[in-house]
């Protein structure tokens, strides 16, 4: 559900930022839809509706809230919300981008246990010399059970390979 | 408890053959589509056949197998052990894709199975027969609706290849997509469209049910238990496969793609691929070396030819 | 044969034992994503979606339906001892149930909750098997000028006809549809918002947008409050049983709420919660005891647990008939469906008689599995409330990232689930709902798809729109369902509207 308090203040007439900047997101991808429809061809054929079309209804559509957003945010007025944690965000945020980065050249259990960390510290647990490890490990025996077992493909990195060539007793091969 | 149901888990996950890979099969498309069970199923046969110690399946979806076949050609350039799955379909999407990459940049090995296309007609049209669909089609071509699978696809490509053949401009054609013969017959059946072509097979049960009729197949030969002329004896000179096939790395010396050939080989004699065959109800229409080359570069070049004269491609 | 012939020989398929253990996996994830609150079916199914295509697709589908309805049950569990909904559709239930759980009357509420969802499943997929094969009847004259005037309908009622304001649903909506256009136009081939970057050309994925918005935005909404106390899970006190005063009290809204429930989870964009919040209502306006409302009346949370689970067997009707999902689970199985290349719609019902029937029955054991579940063994589902927060957060994030990198392991998608996350978020926090973007982006397609189809074999004559009977029809609702509310809000009535406000999952 929502999370906002919306307070309508009826002294002051500052517009509401937040509505102001919805609208100018909403401008700014319809004409980028636009932007994109007018490089593709009227091939309307036989229905005489085309592929480009729809995204200029579209972006048609988007231009017209963008409008109403603006007028909302006059006639609405500031608008107090509750103030959010920026920490956790970036946190989870930096966690998530740190799963991408790493994911091909660490492998799956790497990447997903410094998410797995970063998520724990979002939400309070900032021991990482305990969250890393704990993650690290949750993520490999995540990854055997659905990459072993359910023949899922998940990136291998060098702990992966490590542990299979473990388990086997010989140094597995280096998957491609 | 909880303890040892992991534990187990994990021995179970580690009972899985062994994981030095001998081949890795990309599978150019999403877990479950054909691609995806076409390279599964090779997996399952080279293992249990003991051809391979260990076969790897790493689906790399996209754009019509078009992403996967970037990321082949790109990584597993030399490479002995890297296989890829591919069809008929790659073909057309590299050229409406624009990709830079295309079947020429890759070591084809063979030509695994095949499907055909059916062209039908709702039990209750009036169409009797093929002659009657391309009397239509030359009277009006708009008049005629055809449901099939998405545009640039096999299905469409079948359509401008009939019309070609029976001197109707490809370009007129009222072509209806659909995103497979599944979601078209839902079409068919409610008699929206005038006509309907996909693979035989999302149509043979309707058909032998009495909802739908089949006019004619894609063949070159009539097909075993269809009541259907060829496109050929209709007098148009159209035979289209739907096929799949199995492709090596770019840049592997001759010896090591006479290697993976001999291995491909034994693999379609096998008795578990022929066993898939039977239960998947895919036909077996194995073609490798020289013809399977020949086929394809005729193919390729069929396709980029109708693509242009459809308007699919500039 | 009749409806109940099907019937028979559905549970045949579904009583073979792997198929029971299909569907008591299903049951039992179900409960448990449904206790634990930040991920709910629609996630768990998504999640699931890689690592079933190799099994069996009717044990899958099974497995599916069982984890939404045991979603519905599990919901409760967490609404009346913690306060904090598991699942959207169970906001309601915290209302009453928490007030009795605090009252030392927990027990009474949970067996309320899980008898009710029990009552309700049952007669709800009796339901479901004797008004599916109608609409399939009727679905197969459906033609392409239908379907988007069905699709009409839903946009209309998703986005401006329930929620606070009539512009935040539309750009929820918009911002889908703008998504939906990313990739290969399906009809012409032509790509589309995809910049150059080919792992744009098949579009966004729904499972990638789904997870994101509903796994990752509430995990970032739920981090960023400020001064959040971990809430006390409330011991179960007294007796579990229900007092005879309790089952008089119960058996009406029981079902009352099946009633509602039903035909609101069938309609399009109906979903679990506004069948909750309606039958919350209902509830309180025909109770002998309004004044317990607040305080833990048993009435608020029979009839709602009762909807949600009815909404659930409703929202297969469309499913299962039309191919059309109405809510993100619905959307998520709709996905799952065609991974075995099977299609839902009218055609199913004659193609694959054994699967649907065999999916409905399984449905109707699931329910006693439920039941089984949910009040003998409530204890265990008790103890997954008493994961600390980091860890169980950091787990959902995991299994959501794997999810996405099973189906798809490129950085385009992971980017993708990290910049839809980030939106997801912002969404929430300032209030604009999430669903009519999932369905924008599911619909959209679908839309467009049909309107030029049917434009295509009329060969671009407009009239064809209104010129069958169900489309005429089904647009003249559209306009009725735009314009109804713009009345009631112009005459202060909104704020009935704004109860139905909520995203769903």
């Amino acid at each position: 559900m929502s999370g906002t308090t919306p307070q309508g203040s009826a002294g002051t007439r500052r517009p509401d930022g937040a509505t102001l900047v919805v609208a100018l997101i909403l401008a700014a991808i319809a004409v980028v839809i636009w932007r994109d429809a007018a490089r593709l061809p009227q091939a309307g054929g036989y229905a005489g509706v085309g592929p480009a079309d729809v995204p200029r209804w579209i972006a048609g559509g988007l231009g017209g809230l963008s409008l109403w957003s603006v007028i909302e945010a006059f006639r609405s007025g500031k608008t107090d919300r509750e103030a959010q944690n920026v920490g956790p965000i970036l946190w989870i945020v930096g966690g998530l981008a740190a799963q991408l980065a790493l994911l091909t050249t660490a492998g799956f259990s790497i990447a997903t246990g410094l998410l797995f960390a970063a998520t724990a510290a979002a939400f309070g647990k900032r021991n990482l010399a305990l969250t890393v490890p704990v993650g690290i490990a949750f993520a490999l025996v995540v990854y055997l059970l659905f990459a072993g077992l359910l023949k899922l493909s998940l990136p291998a990195g060098p702990l992966e390979d490590l542990v299979w060539g473990l388990f086997r007793g010989h140094n597995g091969g280096t998957p491609a | 408890m909880k303890h040892t149901l992991f534990a187990g888990l994990i021995a179970a996950a580690l009972a899985v053959p062994a994981y030095a890979t001998d081949y890795t099969i990309i599978a150019p498309a999403a877990p479950g589509g054909g691609w995806d069970q076409t390279a599964r199923t090779m997996q399952e046969a080279l293992q249990g056949e003991g051809i391979s110690d260990s076969v790897q399946v790493q689906n790399v979806p996209g754009a019509g197998g078009t992403v996967g076949l970037a990321q082949f050609v790109s990584s597993a350039q030399g490479k002995p052990d890297q296989l890829i799955v591919g069809g008929y379909v790659m073909v057309g999407a590299i050229l409406t894709n624009a990709s830079p990459v295309s079947l020429a940049d890759v070591t084809p090995i063979a030509r695994l199975t095949g499907e055909y296309e059916a062209i039908v007609v709702p039990a209750a049209s009036e169409i009797q027969d093929i002659n009657g669909l391309i009397e239509k089609l030359k009277a009006d071509p708009g008049a005629v609706s055809w449901a099939g699978g998405s545009a640039g696809g096999a299905d469409h490509i079948a359509v401008g290849l009939i019309a070609k053949a029976a001197g109707v401009d490809p370009t007129k054609i009222n072509y209806i997509a659909y995103s497979g013969g599944g979601e078209a017959l839902a079409a068919i059946l409610g008699s929206q469209v005038t006509a309907g072509i996909s693979s035989l097979g999302e149509f043979k049960a309707q058909a032998d049910a009495g909802t739908l009729r089949i006019l004619a197949v894609s063949s070159d030969e009539r097909i075993e238990g269809v009541d259907a002329p060829t496109l050929k004896e209709a007098g148009l000179d159209v035979a289209l496969q739907n096929w799949r096939m199995v492709a090596a790395a770019p840049g592997i010396t001759d010896d090591q793609k006479a290697a993976i050939s001999a291995d491909i080989e034994k693999m379609v004699q096998s008795k578990t691929w022929q066993d898939a065959l039977a239960t998947k109800g895919w036909a077996n229409t194995y073609l490798a070396g020289a013809d399977f080359q020949a086929q394809l570069d005729k193919d390729i070049a069929a396709t980029g030819a109708i693509l242009k004269d459809i308007g699919l491609v500039k | 044969m009749t409806t109940f012939d099907f019937l028979l020989q559905g549970l045949s398929v579904a009583l073979d034992p792997m198929i029971l253990l299909y569907a008591l996996i299903g049951v039992t994830l179900g409960t448990a994503v449904g206790v634990l609150p930040g991920i709910g079916p629609a996630l768990t199914v998504a999640l699931l979606l890689p690592v079933t295509y190799g099994l069996d697709p009717a044990g899958s589908l099974i497995m599916f339906a069982g984890i939404y309805y045991g979603g519905m049950y599990g919901g409760s569990t967490t609404s009346i001892l913690l306060n904090t909904p598991g699942e959207s559709a169970s906001i309601v239930t915290a209302l009453e149930g928490n007030k009795m759980a605090r009252a030392g009357r927990g027990g009474p509420a949970l067996a309320t909750a899980a008898i009710g969802s029990f009552i309700a499943g049952l007669a709800a997929t009796v339901l479901l098997a004797f008004v599916a094969p109608t609409v399939v009847k009727l679905a197969l004259v459906f033609g392409p000028r239908d379907y988007f005037a069905l699709m009409v309908l839903a946009f209309v009622t998703v986005s401006s006809a329930f929620g606070e304001s009539a512009r935040k649903g539309l750009i929820s909506l918009f911002i889908g549809l703008a998504l939906a256009l990313v990739g290969i136009d399906q009809l012409t081939g032509q790509a589309r918002l995809s910049f150059g970057v080919p792992q744009l050309l098949d579009g966004i994925e729904v499972t990638t947008l789904a997870v994101a918005m509903f796994a990752v935005g509430e995990a970032l909404f739920v981090a960023g409050q400020r001064g959040t106390v971990d809430d006390e899970v409330i011991a179960v006190k007294g007796s579990v049983w229900m007092t005879a005063k309790d089952w008089a009290r119960s058996w009406k809204p029981w079902l009352r709420g099946t009633v509602i429930g039903f035909p609101i989870g069938a309609m399009p964009a109906g979903g679990a919660d506004i069948a909750t919040f309606l039958s919350y209502a209902a509830e309180k306006k025909m109770s002998k005891h309004p004044e317990e409302f607040g305080n833990g009346a048993i009435e608020g949370v029979a009839g709602p647990e009762a909807a949600n689970n009815a909404s659930a067997a409703g929202t297969l009707v469309p499913l299962l008939t039309l191919g059309l999902p109405t809510t993100a689970t619905a959307a998520i199985m709709l996905a799952g469906f065609q991974q075995f290349g099977l299609q839902p719609g009218p055609l199913l019902f004659a193609t694959n008689p054994q699967l649907v029937w065999g999916l409905i029955a399984s449905l109707l054991i699931a329910n006693f599995m439920l039941l089984v579940l949910n009040l003998p063994l409530i204890g265990l589902w008790v103890k997954l409330l008493t994961i600390p927060r980091p860890w169980l957060y950091a787990g959902i994030l995991v299994f959501a990232t794997l999810g996405t990198i099973g189906a798809n392991p490129s950085p385009v998608e992971l980017s993708m689930l990290l910049i839809f996350g980030v939106m997801g978020y912002a969404m929430r926090l300032y209030g604009y709902p999430i669903a009519p973007v999932v369905v924008g982006l599911i619909l959209g397609p679908m839309a467009e798809q049909q309107l030029r189809r049917a434009l295509s074999i009329s060969q671009g004559d407009l009239t064809t729109l209104v010129g069958s009977p169900v489309s005429a029809t089904l647009l003249a609702l559209s306009a009725l369902a735009l314009i109804v509310p713009l009345i009631l809000r112009a005459r202060g009535k909104g704020k009935v509207l704004s109860q139905l406000a909520s995203d769903e999952d």
